[in-house]
C-alpha cells in the first residue's frame, strides 16, 4: 500500500521481498530457538550482516553518513515486509534506526561521523538501544557523573536490545542534581560493562536482549545534558508508526497462513474455508489487516507532509494497530486449530511476537494517558 | 398471586427457569460433607503449589525449551506421590472417592500457578472419565486397580484419551462431522479381538501414560456408526509412541503421537463396539456414540474452564503483584484509578468464569454423569464405608456382565436426552467463556506490565502461551459455541440445522 503512494519505493520493495524470502524465511524456525539449543549464533549474525550489507540498517540515515536518506515511509514498508516473514529482524532494524534518530535529533554529528562512515561490520554499525523502554517512565536509570574529563556511568539497565551483539549502545542515564535524563554513547566492550545471559522472552527471539550493569564506564554525552526526554519524545512519536508497521506485517503473515491452511485442511468432508464461521474469522482478520495497513500508510503520509498533530496521529494509530494485531494473531492460531499451536507452523510465533511488539517504546496505558494529556493541554 | 399450576406453566416455558438457574435449585441439595471435602482439596492444592508447582514451573518450561525432548517424568511421579491420580476415582473402583466437582476447583488452584502442571494431573481424569463413561465395569475395575497399584509402587499409571487424528480434529468430537470426516484409525474385527492400524496425534500425557482409551473405526467412511472404543496398554505389540509436539506452551504436559501398526487388541480390552451395544440398547450406535462423547466432554470441558480460570487468576495475580511493587511518577501504581479498574476487571473475569464451571458442574451433578454418585444416600454410603468393604464385597461383582448392563443402561438408555443436552451445552458455555477470559486476562496483564511481563523469568508471558491452547483443545471455542446453540438454544429455533450448511 505504501508503494502505491510512493512509486520510488518500488525497486526497494522488490529487493526487500527477495531478501526476506531468500535469506530470512528458511531460518525462521531455527532462529526462533535462540537463546536455546545448539543454535549456531553465526547464522543469526550472518543475518545481521546481510541486512547491513543491503543498507537496510541505514535506511533513514542521511547519505553523508553512508545511509540511504529515506523517510519513515520507506522504513515502514521495509519493516512490514521483514515482519511478515520474521519480526525478530524487524526489531533489529527498528532498534538501529531508533539509535540513529536519537543521534540525529541530538545533532550529535561528531558521534555519527565517528561510527557510521567507519563501521566495518554490523556489530560496529548497529547501536544497541533499550527499545522497550520509555526512559522517562523508568523508576531507576544508571547514574552518570562528570569528572571534568568526561562522564562515567554506574548502575543497571534492563532489557537492552542487541546488547550482546553490538559494540556501541545508547544508554539513558541521570546526572546527579540535574532534572530529567540524558543519553550517552557506551562502548559495550569496556571492561566495566557486565552483561547478563540473553533473556528468554515471549517473542522476537532472534533479536537478543540482555540486562547490563555498568561500573565506572567512560561514556560520551549525546547532545545536551538533561535533554534526553526531548530527544526521545520527538523520535518516539515518529518511530511509533514503525512499530505499527511491524505488527501490520505480522498481521499480513498471519492472514496469509490462515487462508492457505483453511483451503487445504478438511473438516466434515469439505475444506475448512467453506464453513461460514471460519470465513467470519478470516473476514475479521482481513478487515483488521486492511485497517492496520491504512493506519500505517496514512500516518506515514501525515508525517511526510508534516501534517498538524502528526505526532498524535502516529501514537493513536499505532496503539490501535497493536490492539487489533493482538486480537488477530489469536484468531490466526485458532483458525489452524491444534496445528496453529505447534512450532511447525508460523502462527504461534506471530501470537508471541505481536504482543512483544506492542510493548515497544513503553507502557501502553501510559501512552494513552500521555496522548489525552497532550490533546487537552 | 398465581396458582402453583400457573407458576409451573410459566417457568417451564423456554428458557426453562430451572435450567437457567441451576445453582439456585441444586446448591441446597448438596451434601454438606462435600463442602468440607472441597476445602480439604483446595488446601492440598495450595500446599502442592507451595512445595512443588511454584518452585519448578518456570524451570520446567525453560528446560523443555532447552531440550524439546525433555519429559516431565519426575513431576508426574511427584503428583503420584501426593495421591492425586486416585483422589477422584470412586471408592467402588479402589480410589479415594473425593467428590468429582472438587476436581475443578483443584485444577483452577494448581492452574493459577501452572496450567501445564495442572494438566498433567487433570488430563489423567479425562482418561478416567472416558473409561468410566464407557460403562464397562470389568474394564473400569481392571484399569483403575492398576492406577491404585501405581500409587502404591510409586510408578504412576496414567490414562490418556486418544481421539484426535492427523486429518481429523474437530471431526471426532461431533458424530455429524465424524460421519463425513477423513478418519484414519482403522479397527478390523478378527477372531478374539481387533487389529488396529493408524495413528493419533496431540494426545495429552501420551508419553507419560500407561493406558490409552482409543477410538478406532471398523469402516473409516462410516466412522460415526462403526466406532470401537479400545483400551491399549503401553508395551502392547504394534503400539508405539512417536514424537511429542513442540508446543508454544503447557510444555510440562506432552502432546504425543501414538502409532498403531497391526496392533492386536483382545476382546477383553474392547470396552464398547457395535455388537456390545446390542447387549443393553436398541438405540443406534451413532446415538450411543454421541452420548458417550457428550458425557466425556461435559466433564472435561468444565475442567478446561477451570484451567482457563486458573490462567486468568495467574495473570491477575502477576499483574497485582507488579502493580503493588511498581511506582509511576513517584506514586505506587495501585493508587491510580485506571490501574484499580483494570485489576478489578481481571478479578471479575476470574469470579464470573468460576461461576460458569460451577453451573456446568451442577448440571453434571444433578442431570449428568455424576448424578449417581451425588445422590445423598449414595454419596454418604460411598464416603463412610471403608475401602476394604468395597474391595472385598462390591468389587468382585463388577466383573459380572450384569454390572456393565446396569451401568450402561443407567447412562445410555435411562438418562433423559434433555438432561444431556443441558449438561453438554453448559459445559461448552463454560469452556469457551473460561478460556476466553484466561487469554483476555493474560493480554490485560501484559499491557499493564509492559516489558517486565515479557520476561520468562517473571512468569506472566508463560501464562499467555499456556492459555492459548485452552481455546483449542476439548473442541475449539467455535465448536463449543455451536454445541451450546445446538444443545440449549435450538429448541427456540426449530428451523436450525447443524453441520449441514
Amino acid at each position: 500500500m505504501l508503494t502505491a503512494l510512493n512509486n520510488d519505493l518500488k525497486p526497494f520493495e522488490e529487493l526487500i521481498i527477495s531478501y526476506t524470502k531468500g535469506e530470512l524465511k528458511p531460518h525462521v524456525e531455527e532462529h526462533d530457538r535462540y537463546p536455546f539449543g545448539n543454535l549456531d549464533t553465526d547464522v543469526i549474525e550472518s543475518g545481521f550482516h546481510k541486512i547491513y550489507d543491503l543498507g537496510f540498517m541505514g535506511i533513514m540515515l542521511p547519505e553523508k553518513y553512508n545511509g540511504i536518506g529515506q523517510g519513515i515511509s520507506a522504513m515502514c514498508m521495509m519493516l512490514g515486509h521483514v515482519a511478515e516473514v520474521d519480526a525478530s529482524y524487524a526489531l533489529i532494524i527498528f532498534t538501529s534506526a531508533l539509535s540513529q534518530q536519537i543521534i540525529m535529533n541530538a545533532e550529535a554529528d561528531g558521534i555519527a561521523e565517528k561510527i557510521y562512515p567507519n563501521a566495518q561490520k554490523a556489530q560496529e554499525y548497529l547501536i544497541a538501544f533499550p527499545s522497550f523502554t520509555n526512559p522517562g517512565q523508568a523508576t531507576a536509570l544508571p547514574l552518570a557523573s562528570s569528572s571534568g574529563k568526561g562522564y562515567t556511568l554506574t548502575g543497571k539497565l534492563d532489557y537492552l536490545v542487541m546488547g550482546n551483539f553490538s559494540k556501541w549502545a545508547i544508554i539513558p542515564a541521570r546526572i546527579a542534581e540535574r532534572q530529567g535524563y540524558s543519553f550517552f554513547l557506551v562502548d559495550l566492550n569496556d571492561k566495566g560493562v557486565m552483561k547478563s545471559d540473553p533473556i528468554f522472552s515471549l517473542g522476537l527471539h532472534a533479536s537478543p536482549i540482555i540486562d547490563v550493569t555498568f561500573e565506572n564506564v567512560s561514556v560520551q554525552l549525546i547532545g545536551e545534558e538533561g535533554a534526553g526526554e526531548r530527544y526521545f519524545d520527538t523520535v518516539s512519536k515518529k518511530m511509533h508508526v514503525a512499530t505499527a508497521a511491524i505488527n501490520a506485517g505480522i498481521m499480513r503473515g498471519s492472514l496469509k497462513e490462515a487462508i492457505e491452511y483453511t483451503k487445504e485442511r478438511e473438516q466434515g468432508g469439505r475444506p475448512v474455508i467453506n464453513w461460514s464461521e471460519v470465513r467470519m474469522l478470516l473476514a475479521n482478520m482481513a478487515i483488521k489487516t486492511r485497517v492496520a495497513e491504512l493506519c500505517v500508510t496514512q500516518t506515514c503520509k501525515a508525517i511526510d507532509e508534516n501534517l498538524k498533530d502528526w505526532g498524535q496521529i502516529s501514537i493513536a494509530s499505532t496503539l490501535h494497530v497493536h490492539e487489533i494485531a493482538c486480537e488477530l494473531v489469536n484468531d490466526g492460531v485458532q483458525v489452524l486449530g491444534g496445528n496453529g499451536y505447534m512450532k511447525d507452523y508460523g502462527q504461534e510465533k506471530r501470537y508471541r511476537d505481536a504482543r512483544q511488539v506492542q510493548a515497544l517504546l513503553g507502557l501502553v496505558p501510559l501512552k494513552k494517558l500521555a496522548l489525552i494529556k497532550e490533546m487537552i493541554a | 398471586m398465581l396458582r402453583r399450576s400457573k407458576v409451573k406453566s410459566y417457568i417451564s416455558r423456554f428458557p426453562r427457569f430451572e435450567n437457567e438457574t441451576l445453582s439456585m435449585y441444586y446448591a441446597p441439595r448438596m451434601p454438606k460433607a462435600m463442602v468440607r471435602e472441597t476445602e480439604e482439596v483446595i488446601a492440598l492444592a495450595r500446599k502442592f503449589n507451595d512445595e512443588v508447582a511454584r518452585p519448578v514451573s518456570l524451570e520446567l518450561d525453560r528446560k523443555t525449551h532447552e531440550d524439546p525432548d525433555y519429559l516431565a517424568v519426575e513431576l508426574s511421579k511427584k503428583a503420584n506421590e501426593w495421591g492425586f491420580y486416585t483422589l477422584w476415582i470412586p471408592k467402588i473402583f479402589g480410589g479415594k472417592g473425593y467428590n468429582m466437582p472438587s476436581l475443578s476447583y483443584f485444577l483452577e488452584e494448581v492452574g493459577s500457578v501452572c496450567v501445564g502442571i495442572s494438566n498433567v494431573i487433570g488430563v489423567h481424569y479425562l482418561g478416567v472419565a472416558a473409561t468410566m463413561m464407557l460403562s464397562n465395569t470389568r474394564i473400569i475395575r481392571k484399569v483403575m486397580s492398576e492406577v491404585v497399584e501405581g500409587e502404591k509402587t510409586g510408578e504412576p499409571c496414567l490414562i490418556s484419551y486418544c481421539i484426535t487424528e492427523p486429518a481429523a480434529g474437530t471431526d471426532v468430537e461431533e458424530v455429524d462431522l465424524e460421519a463425513k470426516g477423513r478418519l484414519g484409525c482403522h479397527a478390523q474385527k478378527v477372531k478374539g479381538g481387533y487389529i488396529v492400524n493408524g495413528s493419533k496425534i496431540f494426545i495429552s500425557n501420551g508419553h507419560l501414560s500407561t493406558w490409552n482409551v482409543v477410538y478406532a473405526y471398523t469402516d473409516l467412511k462410516r466412522g460415526a456408526d462403526t466406532k470401537v472404543a479400545l483400551m491399549v496398554k503401553k508395551g502392547m505389540k504394534g503400539f508405539s509412541l512417536g514424537t511429542h509436539e513442540n508446543k508454544m506452551g503447557q510444555r510440562a504436559c506432552p502432546a504425543s503421537v501414538l502409532n498403531f501398526e497391526d496392533c492386536f487388541v483382545p476382546d477383553e480390552l474392547v470396552a464398547v463396539d457395535t455388537e456390545s451395544l446390542k447387549f443393553f440398547t436398541k438405540k443406534s450406535p451413532r446415538d450411543m456414540n454421541m452420548r458417550h462423547i457428550d458425557y466425556v466432554f461435559s466433564l472435561s470441558r468444565a475442567a478446561v474452564c477451570a484451567f482457563g480460570i486458573g490462567a486468568a487468576r495467574g495473570a491477575f495475580e502477576a499483574a497485582l503483584k507488579y502493580a503493588n511493587e511498581t511506582e509511576i511518577d513517584g506514586k505506587p501504581m495501585v493508587t491510580y484509578e485506571w490501574v484499580q479498574c483494570r485489576l478489578a476487571e481481571m478479578y471479575a473475569n476470574v469470579r464470573l468464569g468460576r461461576l460458569a464451571y460451577q453451573e456446568a458442574n451442577y448440571a453434571n451433578q444433578h442431570r449428568g454423569a455424576y448424578n449417581l454418585l451425588q445422590m445423598k444416600p449414595i454419596y454418604y454410603y460411598l464416603k463412610f464405608l471403608p475401602l476394604a468393604y468395597f474391595d472385598k464385597v462390591i468389587s468382585p461383582l463388577l466383573d459380572i456382565p450384569i454390572a456393565t448392563w446396569i451401568l450402561s443402561k443407567w447412562y445410555f438408555d435411562w438418562q433423559k436426552q434433555e438432561d444431556q443436552h443441558l449438561t453438554t451445552g453448559l459445559a461448552s458455555m463454560a469452556k469457551f467463556t473460561g478460556t476466553d477470559m484466561g487469554v483476555k486476562n493474560c493480554q490485560m496483564a501484559l499491557e499493564l506490565m509492559g516489558r517486565a511481563g515479557l520476561r520468562q523469568d517473571n512468569g506472566a508471558e508463560k501464562i499467555l502461551r499456556d492459555a492459548k491452547l485452552l481455546q483449542i483443545y476439548e473442541g475449539t471455542n467455535q465448536l463449543n459455541r455451536i454445541n451450546l446453540f445446538k444443545s440449549i438454544i435450538s429448541p427456540a429455533s426449530p428451523k436450525a440445522t447443524f453441520f449441514e450448511e
